[in-house]
């Protein structure tokens, strides 16, 4: 039996923990110049009382690999990724779920539950489902199905009130999100409206990776300015900003 | 996809990106053409008389007759025989090349390496390990180079365990020359697996290139005695990179500086005994559900 710790240890080499600075988007954290939110974020609907990610999830790197495995493929290193994922975000919510509940204004999460994924297909046996209502002890006992695609068809990467509807009323209720990556935010925005619009109360996001391009603009210095190994201790909405950007040349 | 690779316009490791997200070569194929069809496209820059597609397919089917003849099997990242751990690292290529047989128990699979000019304790200690592993159906995978790496491989053949090489040039080549015999036992009853086309000759680009895959093909590394300008060390590196873990020896880490700042990074373990590798590595993939 694998413990979460012995797991997810060989990612701490890959992980690379958001913060808070000057130069990063106060809402999803990708990385601007000198901008206080992207152009995404400055553009589009932020209905997430809190964002959480986890990582940053580097394309064509390790984590960014495993987070399109784990979905694409089947079998035994399918299953492997998902318990390893199921680590990490096991790890980080008992670390840091209390940080993103209180950032989102509430005392806890009454559910938890994840973002449905666009290709409806997929979205049938999603192992994204199985890793938080079945892998992760800080999720199982309070995931529920709460949202599916709407019969609207939303192109990808667009903000929508219809693009997912909640399958109950949820007056008041505090909920989690959970979803593998952050590109634009259009799919975990749109999940919060359509949470919001069935009455829930704060909604927050935790995702395992905020997807950046090494090669664009100042990523890759800016990446390379991130301490590794990842602390698990502190989290992008807990820990101390940044005050300085990372010069390393 | 050897039609594709043949093209070249990239390096390999994007093309295995890109056929597995399109879930075909030939689409990426297609697309990589006309792109250059495109006036001002970007590959239109790069050359004006380019082959077509019709041009590169038959290539490479002629290529693939003359592998099959030599009893090279070719394996895409698309296919379903790629080897399982090989396709979860970032940067695992987009074909191999496998002579010999490689089974579905072979994803049980640890690799043994070190240096080529090994103490003789050294050797004794690999060839301990490789036993050790066999005894607990693990498959031996090491690269075919003289010393650790030699020993290894023998050890688990002499035990009549899997033994798996991933080597540094095309499988028409042998290299270091005196192991020509030993690759060829080896892919008589185990596998030898490369990366590069076949007739490819070693290089100093070819062996850090060898190095990620057999790490990638393996569960993990173990180290058992390895220099600091070792092609061992950068293996450790690569694997840690792919979140394998990295086994190792306490003897290593006690006589390496390299080996005491690789032992202090998540993932790696010094051991003392091989027993720890296989106990880490059944807890690790073992079924069951995860605990806190």
């Amino acid at each position: 039996m694998p413990s979460v710790h012995e797991l997810s240890a060989p990612y701490e080499n890959v992980m690379l923990g958001p913060r808070r600075g000057p130069d990063v988007c106060g809402i999803c954290f990708n990385f601007t110049a000198g901008f206080a939110r992207c152009y995404a974020c400055a553009h589009g609907h932020n209905v997430l009382d809190a964002i959480a990610p986890i990582s940053y999830s580097v394309g064509r790197e390790q984590l960014h690999h495993a987070l399109a495995s784990y979905k694409r493929l089947d079998g035994e290193v399918a299953r492997r990724l998902g318990a390893t994922l199921a680590a990490i975000l096991w790890r980080f919510l008992a670390e840091h779920e209390r940080c993103i509940a209180q950032a989102a204004e509430t005392d806890r999460f009454h559910l938890i539950t994840t973002v449905p994924s666009s290709d409806q297909k997929r979205d049938e046996r999603h192992p994204l489902r199985h890793i938080v209502g079945a892998l992760v002890g800080p999720t199982r006992t309070r995931h529920a199905r709460l949202l599916r695609n709407s019969d609207n068809p939303v192109p990808p990467r667009t903000f929508s009130e219809d693009k997912f509807t909640a399958t109950r009323p949820l007056t008041g209720q505090a909920v989690l999100l959970i979803d593998d990556t952050w590109t634009t935010g259009s799919s975990a925005q749109s999940a919060a409206a359509a949470l919001k619009h069935a009455g829930a109360g704060p909604v927050a996001a935790v995702v395992i990776g905020r997807h950046l391009n090494r090669e664009w603009h100042e990523n890759d210095r800016r990446l390379r300015g991130i301490a590794r190994p990842f602390n698990w201790a502190e989290c992008a909405v807990c820990a101390e900003p940044v005050t300085q950007p990372l010069h390393h040349f | 996809m050897v039609a594709l690779l043949r093209l070249g316009r990239r390096p390999w490791v994007e093309y295995a990106d890109l056929v597995e997200e399109r879930g075909s070569a030939s689409a990426v194929l297609q697309q990589e053409l006309s792109d250059q069809a495109e006036p001002g496209g970007q590959a239109s820059l790069l050359s004006s008389n380019a082959p077509t597609a019709a041009e590169l397919v038959a290539q490479s089917t002629a290529d693939l007759e003359r592998w099959a003849a030599k009893r090279m099997r070719l394996v895409t990242v698309l296919e379903p025989d790629y080897p399982p751990n090989l396709r979860a690292v970032h940067d695992r290529p987009p074909i191999v090349f496998i002579r010999g047989r490689l089974t579905s128990e072979d994803a049980r699979s640890v690799a043994v390496v070190g240096a080529r000019q090994a103490t003789p304790a050294g050797l004794d200690r690999a060839r301990s390990i490789a036993h050790h592993l066999v005894d607990h159906d693990y498959t031996v995978v090491s690269g075919l180079a003289a010393g650790i790496d030699t020993a290894a491989h023998t050890a688990a053949l002499a035990h009549k365990g899997r033994t798996v090489a991933v080597i540094g040039t095309g499988l028409d080549r042998a290299y270091p020359p005196q192991n020509e015999r030993l690759q060829r036992e080896i892919a008589d009853q185990g596998a030898v697996v490369s990366q590069f086309w076949p007739d490819s000759p070693p290089s100093r680009r070819s062996f850090p290139m060898r190095n990620a895959v057999m790490s990638g093909i393996a569960l993990a590394t173990v180290v058992v005695e390895a220099s600091q300008t070792s092609g061992s060390r950068l293996q450790a590196r690569l694997a840690l990179a792919q979140t394998r873990p990295v086994f190792l020896l306490e003897e290593l880490v006690g006589a390496q500086p390299w080996a005491r700042e690789c032992a202090a990074r998540p993932g790696a373990h010094v051991i003392r005994d091989p027993a720890e590798i296989t106990a880490a590595l059944d807890r690790l993939i073992g079924p069951g559900s995860l605990v806190a």
